[in-house]
Order: structure tokens, then C-alpha cells, then sequence
């Protein structure tokens, strides 16, 4: 008695899988600087993203503090390879630090505020990142304040640093590509990212992951045969900090900088939303599909755009609309559209269809 | 006479000035069926909430088996066996009915911490949720959505989460609610089922006065929020101020 996938559910599978295939051979596919930035941010905001879904959509906990515990995450690395070095053993040390940090706030805010109402919860959440948001700028001295710090990392994620050398003492090169740090940088937030995307994909498949999605359905009805709905959220709460702390981390390693802009910003908690509306919530294929489009309309909308406005100089009007400084106003609309077309999102409402029946 | 299982003491609940539930003491014993009746308002419902959680008692308690579950949570009690279905379905809509029941299943077992291996991989869960599945002659349907199925079918899915969750207190609110007549028997034929094991309490609330000479062994009568009578069958329906009560007649108050 097993239940056949919908062929709308074998396609979005295959297109998550041509995705980790392309970030896997991305640095020999795109061999330009901007690319691979591109890529590795996809990586990380993969599990930033999965990690909220598993809150809104698996779970239905509403939280703003998201990018709060990814902030902690960042920063612990950052604070750590500033103050210690650049060595592998600050690395660890300062996930370690945003990860019991990021644990002791959610179980906190867990116990004390998952049994109100989702509204309550989620306003306390939005206090406590705004607090974790204005701390980081007040406190000079260890966070550098709205400049950030800017650190180095492990000799072996220097673009200098040659993996593997020839006889004449020259890095190695694969397809015109060098085997150097940069590329092992890229594969430490691949393979790190990939490892928490698989971690969370067999727990929403876990019995755990049926009691989530039991509680999103019907609180009242999963307390009465016997789960204890409050012990379950703050549970997942805590798994879902973690991992964002952790994304912090490897974020923070690959951009040898950490300020609020790309720690704690609410943009980001803005960005995060988006994504898992755009990609379909209560899925975790959405969430990489969510990413990929947001972080590649972010980079490359505006390229888009200027060679639009440059293809239609001669048509009145269009130009300016086409105008590469609009690029938000038109990634306004194509949400909307997004939204109104694909109302579970992307891979939520594709999966939906030609159910087999 | 066995032990009681379930006993309820000056059970008790005040929201504001109203007393819905006022002072009930009394005890259920297994292998004994009891259908409570009494007008709409009268606190059947509230009864029910406070003995399986939903609500928490102004005063008095619950004990079952000699503990005190007065103050426990819904799942909590549910652990020490007492099992409640719903008078409005109140099932997890969009998961399929087989989801529905293994969730119930799987909430007895334990195993809801399990966070590596897949659910669909616990066989020893599913087999005991397509036991209850067969059971209640929902395995044509069992890959649907329970949001999908028709009201029947949804009332005998409701029974089925309370089969699943094998408690030793079964608590129905109105099975056959707005069940058409070919589909009620079928739901009546496994309360009468439950029955037959003497391990077993079964409370049960309803109004159609054949389904409660045909199940009940015992009726106790409640009117806004007292218990008026407690008896046998044959008793209880040839009493007077039983037919008072129901045609409202009553000199208690209206």
C-alpha cells in the first residue's frame, strides 16, 4: 500500500536534482568571480530556508527571529576568527558559540512563549531580533558595529593556496579551472550545506516529521492522542536555530566579513519569507527552488534588465521601464504573479498536479 | 462489582458567573457501556473536556485507575489511556486517512521522537494502522486526503483515531452525528464491538434513543451541569423526570 508520486512531484525531484548538480559543478560551469559568489550564497540560503520551512510550513510556527539565530551563527565565527585567528580550531569554537547561544534563546523563547497564541509568539520573536539586531550595532568593540569585522580564514581557503601543485610548482588546473583555495572554500559550503539540507530532509520524513505536520493541521486534535504539542515545537524551534546558526557559520567563512547586512538584517528575514512563499511552503524541495530564483534574481535581474533596455532603444517607453535601476519594481510584479499563479508556491503547487489517483 | 476505572469527583467548571459542570461524582467500571443523555446545554460535552483535558476543572477531580489526571495535559491523560472522539470532526485534514490513523497509532508508541529513520519504514506501525483502517472499512479510501471524504466516512475516521489509540477509557461524543442511515450501523456495530471486552469503559453521549437501549448497560442524565440520575436502561427511560427533562418541563430552571 504505498502511494504513487504525482508526476508533477517526479518533476520538481528532477529539477532539485539538476540544481545540485549544477552547484556541485558550478565552479567548472561558471568559471567567472560573481558566479560562484552567486552559488555559494544559493548553498546557504538553501538551509536558512529549509530550516524556516520546517518551522512555517512543516509546523506552522510563525518566527521573525530567523535571521537572529543565523546572525549568531555568523558572528560567533566571525568574533572568533578575529580574536583567535585564522585557524580551523576558531572556526569551530565560534559555530560552537552560536550554536549554544542560538540553543539557549530558542529554548527560551520556546518554553516561554510557544503555548500562546501564534500572534504573541511571533511579536516576541520580532523583539528578540531586534534586540539581537540593535546589540550587534551598539556593541562596538567586539561586533564593529554597522562596519562589520572582516577577518581572515584557514590558510587553506586562501585564493592563493594551491590544492595541488605540477612539476613545475604551479597549481593544478581542471578545465581552465585552478585548484585553488577559492575552490575549496566553495566546497566546504557545498558539502556542509548539503549535509544539513540531507539531515533535515530525512527528519521531515521521520516520524517526527508526520507529529509537525500533525500539529500544523490540528493543534488541539494532535495534543488529544497523545503528543505534547508544546514539547514538539520548542523541539523543532531549537532544531531549526541550530541549523540556521550553522549556515551563519559557513556563511561568515566564505565572506571573510560579517555586519549586519549579510547576518541580521531584516531584509534578510524579508528575503528568507520570499523564498519559502516563492518556492512552496511545507515542502523541502521548495526551499531550494525558492532560493535559486531569489538569489539568481537578486544577482542577475538587473544584467537581464540592461540587456533588455539595450535590445529595445528604438521602441518608445519600453527603454525606460526596462531600465536596469527598476530591477525591484519588476521583481515586485513577477512575485505577484508568482504568487497569484502558483498560490502553495513553485514546487508546492506543481507537485499538486496529475495526481494519480 | 469490578474496581471502577474512571471516577470523577465534584467535577466541576464556572466560566464566569455560569456553572456549566456542577459538582458530578461519579464511577465507571470496565466491561460497562454508559450512555449520558440530557438536553442540549446540559454539560455532556464539558464533561467530556474535562475529563480528557481539553478543559481544566474548576474544581474536583479525575482519577483513573487511582491516579489523579486532574491536573495533567490532554496528552498526558491520553498516555494513561483515556481516548476521546469528537462530536464535529476534528481530524488532520489534509493528511490521508491512512496518516491520520498511523499518527494515532504511532502517538501510543512512542516513536513520534524517532528523527532519522522514515516514517514509512516503521512496517510494525502501519500494520496496526491498517488494522484499524480494515476495521472501520476504510481501505478504499485510505490514500486520500481526509478533508476529501464524505461525512460518514469522516465520522467513522474519527472512530478510527480512537480505536488506534487503544486507550482503556473509549469517550464518543455523538458517533452518528449527521450520519446517514445506511452509514450509522456501521459505526454503532464497532462501539458494540468495543463493548465486548471487559477491559474496556465506554461513555458515550447520544440523543437517538435506539442507539441507547440497544448499547447502553447503564444511562446517567445530566441537566445544566447536574448529574439528575444515574441507572439502568429500563430505569432511567421510564422515570419521570427523565421525560420532564426532555420535554422541558422541568422545575429546575430552564
Amino acid at each position: 500500500m504505498t502511494q504513487t508520486p504525482t508526476i508533477g512531484a517526479l518533476f520538481i525531484k528532477a529539477v532539485v536534482l539538476l540544481i545540485a548538480a549544477g552547484l556541485l559543478f558550478a565552479p567548472f560551469l561558471f568559471q567567472d568571480v560573481r558566479a560562484l559568489e552567486v552559488a555559494a550564497r544559493i548553498c546557504v540560503f538553501i538551509v536558512l530556508v529549509a530550516s524556516y520551512d520546517l518551522l512555517i510550513g512543516y509546523t506552522g510556527i510563525v518566527s521573525f527571529a530567523h535571521t537572529m539565530f543565523f546572525g549568531f551563527g555568523a558572528y560567533g565565527a566571525a568574533i572568533a576568527l578575529k580574536q583567535i585567528g585564522n585557524s580551523w580550531g576558531a572556526i569551530t569554537l565560534g559555530t560552537l558559540a552560536g550554536m549554544a547561544l542560538s540553543l539557549v534563546l530558542a529554548v527560551a523563547i520556546g518554553l516561554l512563549s510557544l503555548r500562546v497564541k501564534a500572534i504573541f509568539f511571533a511579536m516576541i520573536t520580532l523583539a528578540a531580533a531586534s534586540v539581537a539586531l540593535v546589540l550587534a550595532s551598539q556593541l562596538n568593540t567586539i561586533t564593529g558595529g554597522e562596519d562589520g569585522i572582516t577577518y581572515r580564514v584557514p590558510d587553506l581557503f586562501k585564493p592563493s593556496t594551491k590544492l595541488f601543485t605540477d612539476e613545475a610548482g604551479k597549481v593544478v588546473q581542471i578545465g581552465g579551472v585552478k585548484l585553488n583555495g577559492k575552490l575549496a572554500a566553495y566546497y566546504f559550503v557545498f558539502a556542509t550545506s548539503l549535509a544539513l539540507f540531507i539531515v533535515m530532509l530525512r527528519m521531515v520524513g521521520s516520524p517526527l516529521g508526520t507529529v509537525l505536520k500533525a500539529i500544523r493541521e490540528n493543534e488541539a486534535r494532535a495534543e488529544a492522542i497523545g503528543y505534547r504539542v508544546v514539547a514538539y515545537r520548542t523541539f523543532v524551534f531549537c532544531i531549526a536555530a541550530l541549523v540556521a546558526s550553522i549556515a551563519g557559520s559557513i556563511y561568515a567563512v566564505w565572506l571573510k566579513y560579517t555586519g549586519p547586512d549579510t547576518a541580521l538584517s531584516f531584509a534578510i528575514m524579508i528575503d528568507i519569507l520570499l523564498m519559502v512563499v516563492i518556492g512552496g511552503m511545507g515542502t523541502m524541495w521548495g526551499a531550494v527552488i525558492g532560493a535559486v530564483l531569489m538569489v539568481m534574481a537578486q544577482y542577475y535581474l538587473r544584467d537581464l534588465m540592461s540587456v533588455a533596455a539595450e535590445a529595445t532603444a528604438g521602441i518608445p517607453l519600453l527603454p525606460h521601464l526596462l531600465e536596469p535601476d527598476r530591477w525591484l519594481f519588476w521583481l515586485g510584479i513577477i512575485f505577484i504573479l508568482l504568487v497569484y499563479f502558483f498560490p502553495k508556491g513553485i514546487a508546492g503547487t506543481i507537485m499538486d498536479k496529475g495526481r494519480r489517483t | 462489582m469490578t474496581q471502577p476505572s474512571l471516577v470523577t469527583e465534584d467535577l466541576t467548571i464556572r466560566f464566569g458567573g455560569h456553572v456549566a459542570v456542577n459538582k458530578v461524582s461519579t464511577a465507571f467500571r470496565p466491561g460497562e457501556l454508559t450512555v449520558i443523555v440530557g438536553p442540549n446545554g446540559a454539560g455532556k460535552t464539558t464533561y467530556f473536556n474535562l475529563i480528557s483535558g481539553q478543559l481544566s476543572a474548576s474544581e474536583g477531580r479525575v482519577i483513573k485507575d487511582g491516579i489523579d489526571l486532574t491536573g495533567m495535559s490532554p496528552s498526558a491523560r491520553a498516555h494513561h489511556g483515556i481516548g476521546r472522539a469528537f462530536q464535529l470532526t476534528n481530524l488532520f485534514p489534509k493528511l490521508s486517512v491512512l496518516e491520520n490513523i498511523r499518527l494515532a497509532v504511532q502517538a501510543q508508541s512512542g516513536d513520534g521522537w524517532r528523527i532519522w529513520r522514515a516514517a514509512a519504514g516503521f512496517s510494525e506501525l502501519t500494520a496496526r494502522a491498517e488494522r484499524y483502517l480494515e476495521a472501520t472499512r476504510l481501505n478504499a479510501v485510505a490514500h486520500q486526503p481526509a478533508a476529501a471524504l464524505p461525512h460518514g466516512d469522516q465520522r467513522k475516521l474519527e472512530v478510527a483515531l480512537l480505536m488506534a489509540m487503544e486507550p482503556d477509557i473509549y469517550m464518543f461524543d455523538e458517533p452518528t452525528a449527521g450520519m446517514s442511515l445506511d452509514h450509522a450501523p456501521d459505526v454503532l456495530d464497532l462501539i458494540a464491538g468495543i463493548k465486548t471486552d471487559p477491559t474496556k469503559t465506554v461513555l458515550l453521549v447520544e440523543h437517538k434513543m435506539d442507539v441507547v437501549r440497544a448499547l447502553a448497560d447503564r444511562i446517567i442524565v445530566l441537566h445544566n451541569g447536574e448529574l439528575l440520575a444515574d441507572g439502568a436502561p429500563d430505569e432511567i427511560m421510564s422515570s419521570q423526570i427523565v421525560r420532564d427533562v426532555y420535554l422541558g418541563k422541568s422545575g429546575v430552571s430552564a
